[in-house]
């Protein structure tokens, strides 16, 4: 697989990275480890919860519930700029005028 | 390395006390989420302001709190640039989607490929296994592309030929028998039909 060239919309496997097999410095290693001791203790924190024998309500995860409440709230955070305006325009605007013209001029008169 | 571990832990350990109730909090989660929707209104339980999203990280210490906030190292954390689309301080992840993920490892969640805590990309719900794939394709892109718009190119330049020079077997207009279906087509059966010749032996 040394000729192996991604895709422009694919990804490289993360087997296939040379990076690691071949330079990993200490700091990598630090970090994979540090990486590691995270992962360990959010699985040992789920694992405690699921099998605890007493528990009677459903396990809840803040990942999600932060997710969901970034995904409903972006207007928390929103600021009118050259970009969001012109999407807004785009989005918002426009099809309001282009579509009255448009069903306007389809009726059978043919005149606005 | 081991004091840093234990610091991740107890600060995780502290920021999650907050969700092992024992009480009901199924429900009291539904209401947050709820009332999460409307932006001002948050009840008084459910997760604290310090675990929710919160605005772009201006100071490194907003920085790592926001990373610890996200269960993400520090040097990982990557907020996602503020262009004043509204992402707050939520977390730039790879773009890659969920079918790359180890399938025989052990996820808490093995369908969504993914552990109980971790951060979720803003996408996540694009990049599940039912949908988007960014996973490697067997077969160079380049070539794909080449076969694809080479086949379909062909087939509509044949079309269009077929189209514009049609070809097909010799037909003439049809004939009929009985001089022409003199007698059927109403004309006088005194009257002697016309000759008229369809072909030359």
């Amino acid at each position: 697989m040394a000729d192996y060239r991604e895709a422009p919309l694919a990804t490289r496997p993360k087997t296939l990275d040379p990076a690691e097999y071949f330079n990993l410095s200490l700091d990598q290693r630090r970090a994979e480890e540090e990486r590691a001791g995270l992962r360990a203790q959010l699985k040992r924190q789920y694992q405690m919860q699921l099998n605890n024998p007493h528990r009677k309500e459903l396990i809840e995860d803040p990942a999600l519930t932060r997710w969901v409440y970034a995904r409903t709230n972006p207007y928390n955070h929103f600021r009118a700029t050259k970009k969001t305006s012109l999407l807004g325009g785009l989005f918002g605007v426009v099809p309001l005028f282009v579509l009255y013209y448009v069903l306007k001029t389809d009726r059978l008169c043919l005149t606005p | 390395m081991r004091i840093s571990l234990f610091n991740v832990t107890a600060t995780i350990e502290h920021g999650c006390r907050g969700f092992q109730k024992l009480g009901s909090s199924s429900f009291q989660g539904e209401t947050a989420r709820l009332l999460g929707a409307f932006s001002q209104i948050r009840a008084a339980s459910g997760p604290s302001k310090g675990m929710l999203p919160g605005p772009y990280p201006q100071t490194p210490e907003e920085r790592a709190a926001a990373a610890k906030k996200y269960n993400m190292r520090v040097e990982d954390y990557e907020p996602i640039p503020d262009n004043g689309e509204g992402y707050g301080d939520y977390p730039q992840l790879p773009d890659r989607s969920q079918h790359e993920r180890d399938p025989w490892y052990s996820w808490d969640h093995p369908d969504l490929r993914r552990n109980w805590g971790e951060p979720i990309h803003w996408d996540f719900d694009m990049f599940i296994r039912n949908r988007v794939d960014t996973s490697p394709s067997p077969v160079a892109w380049h070539t794909m592309c080449k076969h694809l718009f080479g086949f379909v190119g062909f087939m509509l330049l044949m079309f269009y030929l077929g189209e514009k020079f049609p070809s097909y077997q010799p037909v003439a207009p049809k004939q009929y028998p009985y001089s022409n279906l003199h007698l059927e087509r109403g004309e006088d059966p005194e009257k002697q039909p016309e000759e008229v010749k369809h072909f030359n032996i």
